[in-house]
């Protein structure tokens, strides 16, 4: 049988180990089980023998002699020992059982170079890779592991043990788990064992490594490889034709159990386990776009775009696709996209874009709509919570950048520092003969007591005895329509959508159909994101996210630095504040000296290319979905020239853990 | 990698090691601006707090919230100042954020209140203000002695932090930059007697932007690429603005360079912020200081390899690095101690003299 790699990468990978194999193999393969050396028996002599001329008059000559040399060795070998009767079927009278080296030679001469990296791990996984057909020897499928052990007498015997013994005198001894291993993936346990594993799509070179190693080091990891090994071979009719149809149908049924995505993942770690760059040229280096079109990444990343494009609100799935086929091909196509989810444009073009999400840790799987956020430390912070907490993205009324507002408040007033947020709604009391006033975010999320909907109506039932169940509703000015009968009665705040942000938003109160004019709307929100004095630290948002949130923020002030953190932090982000003229010239022109425009900002990635040094990074003003790549010469501009103007001249630029 | 060099031929590259550094009697982070001869600085002498340092005196003329801070920004003319007062520098990040806006004229420390707005700037003799209200997306131009305001409503729907460039032609005649929904900008001219804008130029392509600046001689229009897009530079000019031919723009410069612009009008060229060199898929890039002189001959000034930004301040062109600040053109070294020689008679006196 032939190998199933192919010829360059045999002669690339392969020929030099075989041709050190038996010396090497036989001491330190795989960890496997080593006995010390003992004397060779005849019959072991005698098997060890080449024909008696070989030529090599080419490289592909010189392979197939290779295979047949042997070939003929593993088959002399196993009838020499079946003949002398050397069959092992139990292990408890023998010691230091180990593998013979030339059928190790013979594993790796007729296995993948993928597999083989896998069953060099650990024994267990060498093992498991037997034991799911990954790997192969003379005879394709192994069917019979031959062995070498110490009989009672202290003499190295070899012995021919059937695929079956093999498993029960050894493999379950050895590696109690592949028992477990193998009852989960019996097709009926499927489901369950395929909802445990973890696809994690890499962004970046070093975190892509991890997931590579991981991989590597999973015990599924065989098994994993063998369900797409058997719906390949399925697929390309593959194997033996006697059982085909049944194979193809029991393909079927796994093939319905697995994503696009989970196939695609499967088909890319097990044809690249030993090697991580190709393994993470799939994720790293194929458009973001293709990723999207098979699944592999959320279509968030292109709706906006694709919602300019095609002139919906919501492209359908073939108007998506139809656009992310385009966007591979027109690079400008991802400059603008629609006005739901604008941030700061044009965005960066397609390609550029789509590397910079490729290199993207932080979540991005929600919209927060940054131009309707005027305190742009709101919006940062509840980019880095929610990329911390994980948590679900609460039901809201009101513009989108709601998200960020009742995350940030939420979490100030965890933390004991809701003094810190000013925006208050009040009116005059006359009964009490003072003024009520409580604290607000505009519009309203998961109904904190703190929404605005919910402060009206409470302001409603004391001051026009509305009934206690009264409920506000935010609508849109865009939707509301007077002649609606839903808006006939109860209570509705109309705002205007492109005046509505977190500090002041343009709307009105209709109660019962009449305006409501007593509640009246002061101050702003004002949080300090980094501490702007020495007494107020404790209320900054930097000092709240490290101290109370136990987040470690370390300053990073150059490139090294930079670049260690994320060597050494797979989800980490970096956050800063900079002047917008040194961070993105092009966006905010200097009018006069001096001048500083802070902008909050996040990096979650890096990129190397020769020399070059790349961050992805957001600004708060641009859409989570649009990372742009920013020089480090850029970044430390910025946050040097806002340092010179920061009142405790502050090094704004912190590593978060 | 791909390094896109563009014309070397045609750039005289100089060395920019010797630049000087902006030198000064005050620190540099409280300068908010200085005049040539360094008579009159004005600096925020404390959180909230603008003064006026002359040769003879010291002057606290304006107090706002210790949050607040300063820009102040002059003209070519140079009879006027603009103020604005940003509110809540540090606690507020937010670019749709209203300046208070006020004038004075130089040497002068009693400052007037115009409006609400960013990016203010005189025109016209120092008479007439303009200024943007980034949420109404209106413009406000403004006659600084009858206070008689105009508005002009902008579309500047595909950016939200879109802020229009502004220059005023004649008493009646506005030119200024505007964005259409599709991603277009454009020259616009407004004439305040009629109320009606004309396009005078449109791009050719999308995601570029528009500057304007002016000098004696020219109103120079440029169009540059925002970062991450892909297109080229171009330099025009009207060169008789009084004119009433709008539309005669001059090529001076074009490029398929990614230029950064942030350019500045001199009545014998541009000064502008080119990019050398592009790393094209990671979109790093070399950028300097240039001039281009009116025949289109491009001059390197700098060797910083970095160079984001250009500043005019009383015809002084610099350039800030990381804090710091080098002198392209006018005098670098205001710390020296010479001689003065007596201010002019309109200058305000301090009490105690």
């Amino acid at each position: 049988m032939w190998p199933q790699f192919s010829l360059n990468l045999f002669s690339k990978k392969i020929i030099g180990t075989i041709l050190l194999g038996s010396c090497f193999f036989s001491h330190s393969f795989a960890q496997v089980p080593v006995s010390p050396p003992a004397k060779l028996t005849p019959i072991q002599d005698n098997a060890i023998q080449t024909p008696a001329s070989v030529e090599y008059p080419g490289l592909i000559q010189t392979f197939e002699k290779i295979i047949q040399v042997d070939a003929d060795k593993f088959n002399n070998r196993s009838k020499d020992l079946v003949k002398n009767g050397r069959t092992f079927t139990t292990s408890t009278s023998v010691t230091g059982l180990d593998l013979e080296p030339d059928f190790l030679n013979s594993i790796i001469l007729h296995s993948d170079s993928s597999y083989i990296k896998l069953a060099s791990m650990d024994k267990c996984r060498f093992y498991d890779s037997i034991i799911t057909d990954l790997l192969k020897s003379a005879e394709g499928k192994i069917q019979n592991v031959l062995v070498t052990y110490v009989d009672g007498k202290g003499k190295r015997q070899s012995s021919i043990m059937a695929r079956k013994d093999f498993l029960t005198n050894v493999v379950n001894l050895d590696c109690p788990l592949t028992r477990t291993l193998i009852d989960q993936f019996q097709l009926k346990n499927l489901d369950k064992t395929l909802k445990d594993v973890s696809f994690d799509i890499p962004s970046g070179r070093e975190q892509c490594q991890t997931v590579h190693l991981n991989w590597l080091g999973s015990p599924k990891t065989p098994y994993l490889c063998q369900i797409h090994e058997y719906l390949d071979q399925a697929k390309k009719g593959l194997g033996d034709p006697a059982d085909l149809s049944q194979r193809k149908a029991v393909a079927s049924v796994i093939d319905k159990k697995l994503s696009q995505m989970q196939r695609d993942y499967l088909d890319n770690i097990c044809k690249h386990l030993d090697d991580e760059e190709l393994f993470c040229a799939e994720f790293l280096n194929v458009s973001m776009w293709t990723k999207i079109a098979g699944g592999l990444e959320d279509r968030i990343y292109a709706q906006g775009i694709c919602s300019f494009v095609s002139g919906t609100v919501e492209p359908s799935d073939a108007q998506l696709r139809q656009c992310l086929a385009r966007m591979k091909k027109e690079t400008d196509l991802c400059l603008y996209q629609s006005s739901k989810n604008r941030g700061l444009s044009p965005q960066m073009n397609c390609e550029t874009l789509s590397l910079a999400l490729n290199y993207s840790t932080m979540r991005s799987d929600y919209l927060d709509c940054p131009s309707q956020s005027d305190q742009l430390g709101v919006t940062n912070l509840s980019r880095i919570l929610l990329n911390i907490t994980k948590g679900s993205v609460k039901e809201f009324q009101g513009p989108c950048s709601n998200i960020s507002t009742g995350e940030v408040f939420d979490f100030n007033e965890k933390f004991d520092n809701d003094e810190s947020w000013k925006l208050q709604a009040c009116y005059d009391d006359p009964l009490n003969e003072k003024e009520v006033c409580s604290k607000i975010f505009f519009g309203s999320y998961h109904n904190s007591p703190h929404s605005y909907p919910v402060v009206v109506a409470s302001a409603l039932r004391q001051m026009r005895g509305a009934e206690q169940g009264i409920t506000c509703k935010m609508v849109d000015s865009r939707e509301f329509s007077p002649l609606k009968m839903e808006y006939k009665s109860g209570c509705v705040i109309i705002y205007e959508a492109n005046k509505c942000f977190v500090s002041q938003c343009k709307h009105k109160i209709l109660y019962n159909d009449r305006p409501i004019d007593f509640i009246k709307i002061k101050n702003h929100v004002t949080l300090d994101y980094f501490p702007t004095s020495v007494q107020g630290e404790r209320f900054s948002q930097q000092y709240l996210l490290t101290h109370d949130f136990k987040r470690t923020g370390k300053a990073l002030s150059n490139l090294t630095n930079v670049i260690n953190f994320f060597k050494r932090s797979r989800s980490g982000l970096i956050h800063g504040t900079g002047c917008m003229e040194e961070l993105l010239p092009t966006f905010m022109k200097s009018q006069s000296f001096g001048q500083c425009t802070p902008v909050p900002f996040i990096i979650d990635g890096l990129i190397r290319e020769n020399d070059n040094v790349a961050l992805v990074t957001r600004t708060a003003l641009d859409s989570l979905q649009a990372p742009r790549l920013v020089s480090w010469s850029n970044v430390f501009s910025a946050v040097r020239t806002y340092q010179r103007y920061h009142p405790l001249r502050l090094w704004t630029l912190y590593g978060l853990d | 990698m791909v390094w896109i060099s563009f014309l070397l031929g045609l750039i005289t590259a100089v060395s920019a090691a010797e630049l000087p550094k902006f030198l000064t009697k005050h620190s540099i982070d409280s300068i908010r601006y200085i005049t040539m001869d360094g008579r009159y600085a004005y600096v925020k002498k404390s959180p909230g707090v603008l003064g006026m340092v002359s040769s003879f005196r010291s002057v606290d003329f304006l107090s706002s919230a210790a949050t607040s801070d300063f820009t102040v920004r002059g003209s070519r003319t140079k009879k006027r100042l603009v103020i604005e007062v940003i509110p809540n520098v540090h606690g507020e990040y937010d670019l749709y954020k209203k300046n208070k806006i006020m004038t004075l004229e130089i040497g002068n420390t009693v400052a007037k209140e115009i409006g609400l707005g960013v990016n203010a700037k005189l025109h016209l003799v120092d008479e007439w203000i303009s200024f943007y209200n980034p949420i109404d997306k209106e413009l406000s131009i403004k006659n600084i002695i009858t206070e008689k305001t105009y508005l002009i409503t902008l579309q500047a729907k595909m950016n939200p932090y879109f802020r229009p460039e502004v220059e005023m032609v004649t008493s009646d005649t506005i030119l200024y930059t505007d964005l259409n929904e599709q991603g277009y900008t454009a020259l616009m001219s407004y004439n305040l007697l009629t109320q009606k804008s004309s396009i005078i130029y449109r791009a050719s392509q999308t995601a570029t932007r528009m500057e304007l600046c002016s000098s004696s001689a020219a109103i120079g229009v440029g169009e540059f690429p925002y970062e991450g897009v892909e297109r080229g530079s171009k330099i025009m000019q009207i060169s008789q603005p009084n004119g009433s031919n709008l539309a005669g723009l001059t090529t001076i410069y074009t490029s398929q360079d990614q230029d950064l612009g942030n350019m500045i009008c001199t009545t014998k060229g541009y000064y502008f912020v080119k990019t050398m060199g592009v790393e094209r898929k990671l979109q790093v890039k070399n950028t300097e200081a240039v001039f281009v002189d009116l025949a289109g001959k491009v001059e390197a000034k700098t060797s910083l390899k970095h160079v984001n930004q250009l500043i005019e301040m009383d015809g002084r062109i610099l350039v800030p690095d990381r804090g710091d600040y080098y002198v392209l053109e006018g005098r670098s070294n205001l710390s020296d101690d010479i001689l003065k020689v007596v201010p002019p008679k309109n200058e305000e006196l301090p009490l105690e003299l």
